[in-house]
């Protein structure tokens, strides 16, 4: 019981000057917000680059960004999902599934196999939306929920065992064979995913109605906007971005287990997604920064290792370094309402 | 009790207010208090004393200065200047904490009790001394919380058992639990408690409002009363004394004894009649029905509702909190279901009605929550007014930042909204030009054929109400239809060219005002 006292005052006044006089000294507004994620993603490869220089040669950079690529993808769709003031915890399964579905799918459908897999997974993302946008279910609950139904699905489709993409591999295989730059052409293609997606939050009037629902709902509404079919859309993209990680698993791997389940993908999708500065009460995401969170989460068992950091405690690193960045870099735009 | 140091400036003696008594200090004292919004002079001077076991009657117009009044004796606003003392003593008040040390609670217009918890936490839920006796070591005890809530709850007479749950409460006895947490401030050894009312009556029906009425007076006995109302029949039955506030000055201090309704009225509003020099449309003349409400019905809450608005009229709805009226108009924007009824816009039957909807036939809303529904408060003012109706600003899917700059710029002059600076998020902005924002996104509407206007004034001052108004009279001339809950009866009988009157979801009168002038009295009759 400490300090409740009754503040719900009626809409004051808000003294006009505080508007302009606010501006906070030294970094100008927003700068922070959107240098932060590469700043945290910079200095943290500079201390294991001291620690270990190998990472900044040979394979290194190639290993980082192979490693951040599904990572990426997944935080990408997840961001949208944050986005809208919702979040999608089925993404990884998801992603599982969709490997599995491009490993059966290689064989029959060869090239055109991937646009399927993609096409199914947007159609998972959208019963998501559709059913967290029409029962009014709250995503977490929700999600949670269609988590299991895809573990489950991926059970069955993999008869529980390892589901090999036996025929036509290199129709996905060179995605992390070629490279541009030299780093993996997948990897390019996540980032061009990432700036087509900030340029449709920054630049469209779909981005801008996505960034209204997120920050408040009911006013939206109120705008006129179909805010049902804008949640539907941020998680049919959660699905495709799912879709394409999938696509990313079987490129690396040349198969799909139903073993673990993705949950190697779900818990760092969130954190890159975060680290990337997305703020977890909606609305505001910046893409651009995302592709560092996943860089950063990608890092930092390789910074672990380069610390000499016992395999046992690496979770531990893993935990305070992900607590410690997304401190830094979270959007905090809406004062003390934490979520 | 410490009350912080302060410079006393000189012995604060207004000259009209009737000294209480010789030996001992007001209860509450405030000399030439100011306080300034940016361009806005909330309180010009404020000098005014309440006397020990007094009820004083706080009255004046929307916007007159009488919330900014509060806040400054609540501890929510600090003065720009004055001063202000309890029971004799000078006092800052920086927080409502403050204020309640130095024996100052109030009772805010919108219930802010948690419904959920029982009576006696919500009374623990104060800041002073005695709340804090209420746990221990973060732990409540039970047994003394009761016993004090009970105490308190007898000390102003009322007969409820602490333990029930707040929202099992009717609505009276939400307000008494309100007061008696108010009055749960620290006081001295021989001081009284100084309890401020914020339009407690506002939303209860008439039989509650004498009820209510008995305890404010009994109040007298413990404590001294601020009563603010826009109900001057209330405040001459309730009041020892009344200070009229217009403009952010007070304009009056007269004893109830010795004045009558129409002088407060006189001193409120600055002008001598209650007509009005809008010119009057006639119903007739305005042509085929813009909206046409008919047989709107859902369960309990609204029942064989229709009307029908032609174009560049306007439709005052008025009615008591409950009446169905907020849901009807709700409705009529899609944001409520019916289940029977037909709504037409511009003659068309619409079909499967959602806000999306009822947007694209050309409703607009303008609702009382602005925060929560009508505004994106973490978008840019300019991204806020092109939401909607992207016009310009928008070409294809793409946006177009700088034509979103020059429409907002060019409403921003015509509605002087203050700072001229579009691109700032609209949460920023103060509330009447927040309001003016919202208004704007539906005025920039191409299509605009109805405009439902949920309490568009409440809480805007002076300035921003009048080009708020103007904007909305503008409209109408235009050919819109308007739909409008006013915040007071006064406001229904201006603007309104026929207004209804509903009780518990039902319309129970209406009134043409091309043909007949009705008064406040006449739509009361019908409300309760």
């Amino acid at each position: 019981m400490s300090t409740t006292t009754p503040a719900t005052t009626p809409a004051a006044p808000a003294p006009a000057p505080s508007a302009t006089g606010r501006a906070r000294r030294g970094l100008p507004p927003g700068l922070w917000q959107a240098a932060g994620p590469a700043a945290v993603f910079v200095v943290l490869f500079a201390v294991t680059a001291a620690l270990q220089p190998a990472i900044l040669s040979g394979v290194g950079p190639i290993n980082l960004t192979t490693q951040a690529t599904a990572v990426l993808l997944v935080a990408l769709g997840q961001a949208a999902v944050l986005h809208v003031g919702s979040i999608d915890l089925s993404n990884a399964a998801a992603a599982v599934l969709g490997a599995m579905v491009l490993a059966l799918a290689l064989g029959p459908l060869a090239a055109a196999a991937p646009l399927v897999t993609l096409l199914v997974m947007a159609l998972v993302g959208a019963v998501n939306g559709l059913l967290v946008a029409f029962t009014q279910v709250p995503s977490f609950a929700l999600t949670l929920g269609t988590l299991g139904v895809l573990q489950a699905a991926s059970l069955v489709v993999s008869d529980n065992t390892t589901v090999y993409a036996s025929a036509n591999g290199e129709v996905v295989s060179w995605l992390f064979i070629q490279a541009f730059a030299g780093l993996p052409v997948a990897f390019w293609f996540a980032v061009v995913v990432a700036v087509l997606f900030w340029l449709v939050l920054r630049r469209t009037s779909l981005g801008q109605a996505l960034t209204a629902v997120g920050l408040n709902e009911t006013a939206a509404v109120f705008s006129g906007l179909r805010t049902r079919w804008l949640k539907v859309a941020a998680f049919s993209f959660s699905g495709v971005m799912a879709g394409a990680a999938g696509i990313c698993i079987i490129s690396q791997a040349g198969a799909a287990s139903s073993f673990g389940l993705g949950s190697d993908l779900l818990l760092p999708g969130i954190a890159a997604a975060l680290i990337g500065g997305t703020a977890i009460t909606g609305g505001r995401t910046n893409p651009v920064g995302v592709v560092f969170g996943a860089l950063t989460v990608a890092l930092i068992p390789i910074t672990a290792t380069a610390l000499g950091v016992t395999p046992q405690a690496r979770s531990l690193v893993y935990g305070v370094v992900v607590i410690a960045a997304v401190a830094l870099t979270a959007s905090r735009a809406r004062g003390a309402v934490v979520k | 009790m410490s009350a912080p140091e302060v410079v006393r400036v000189s012995a604060p003696t207004p000259p009209s207010s009737p000294a209480p008594s010789v030996t001992t200090p007001p209860a509450l004292s405030l000399t030439g208090v100011t306080k300034s919004f940016g361009p806005v002079h909330a309180l010009r001077g404020v000098s005014l004393q309440l006397g020990r076991g007094e009820v004083l009657g706080l009255i004046g117009e929307n916007g007159a200065g009488k919330s900014t009044l509060l806040k400054v004796l609540s501890g929510v606003h600090e003065p720009d200047s004055g001063a202000l003392e309890v029971n004799g003593k000078p006092v800052r008040l920086r927080s409502p904490e403050d204020a309640a040390r130095a024996g100052v609670g109030i009772v805010h217009q919108e219930q802010s009790l948690l419904t959920n918890l029982s009576v006696a936490e919500n009374i623990a839920m104060t800041s002073g001394s005695r709340a804090k006796a209420a746990t221990r070591f973060g732990v409540y005890r039970w047994g003394h919380l009761n016993r004090v809530a009970a105490q308190v709850l007898a000390r102003i007479g009322v007969d409820v058992d602490p333990r029930t749950t707040v929202g099992d409460l009717s609505f009276v006895d939400r307000q008494m639990v309100e007061i008696a947490r108010a009055l749960q401030v620290d006081t001295g050894a021989h001081a009284s408690p100084v309890l401020i009312l914020d339009e407690p009556t506002s939303l209860l029906e008439r039989d509650e409002t004498a009820v209510l009425e008995r305890e404010i007076r009994s109040l007298r006995e413990i404590g001294s009363v601020v009563f603010v109302s826009h109900r001057l029949d209330e405040v001459m039955r309730i009041c020892d004394r009344v200070v009229v506030m217009r403009h952010g000055e007070v304009v009056g201090d007269r004893r109830t004894s010795e004045v009558t309704e129409d002088e407060l009225f006189r001193l409120m509003v600055g002008r001598d009649s209650r007509a009005t020099p809008r010119e009057r449309r006639s119903r007739e003349d305005g042509g085929t029905a813009v909206l046409q409400v008919e047989g709107l019905t859902r369960g309990h809450a609204f029942r064989d509702v229709s009307f029908s608005v032609p174009a560049g009229t306007t439709t005052a709805i008025v009615g008591t909190n409950g009446s169905g009226r907020e849901e009807v108009v709700r409705a009529v924007f899609g944001a409520e279901p019916f289940s029977s009824g037909a709504l037409r816009v511009a003659g068309k039957d619409v079909g499967s009605w959602s806000v999306a909807s009822a947007v694209r036939a050309g409703v607009a809303y303008i609702p009382s929550e602005r925060r929560v529904e009508g505004m994106v408060g973490g978008l840019s003012a300019a991204e806020n007014l092109v939401l909607t109706h992207p016009g310009e600003a928008k070409k294809g899917p793409l946006l177009r930042p700088r034509a979103r700059r020059k429409v907002a710029e060019t409403w921003f002059e015509d509605l002087d909204v203050r700072p001229r600076q579009p691109d700032l998020a609209l949460e920023r902005f103060s509330g009447g030009n927040q309001q003016k924002v919202v208004l704007a996104k539906w005025l920039s509407s191409p299509d605009l054929k109805v405009l439902v206007l949920d309490h568009p004034l409440r809480g805007l001052d002076p300035g921003a109400s009048e080009t708020v108004n103007a904007q909305i009279r503008a409209a109408c001339a235009r050919g819109t239809a308007v739909v409008l809950l006013p915040d007071t009866l006064e406001e229904a009988l201006e603007l309104g060219d026929e207004i209804i009157v509903m009780r518990d979801g039902e319309v129970t009168a209406r009134f043409d005002t091309s043909r007949e002038t009705p008064t406040a009295l006449d739509l009361l009759e019908k409300m309760v």
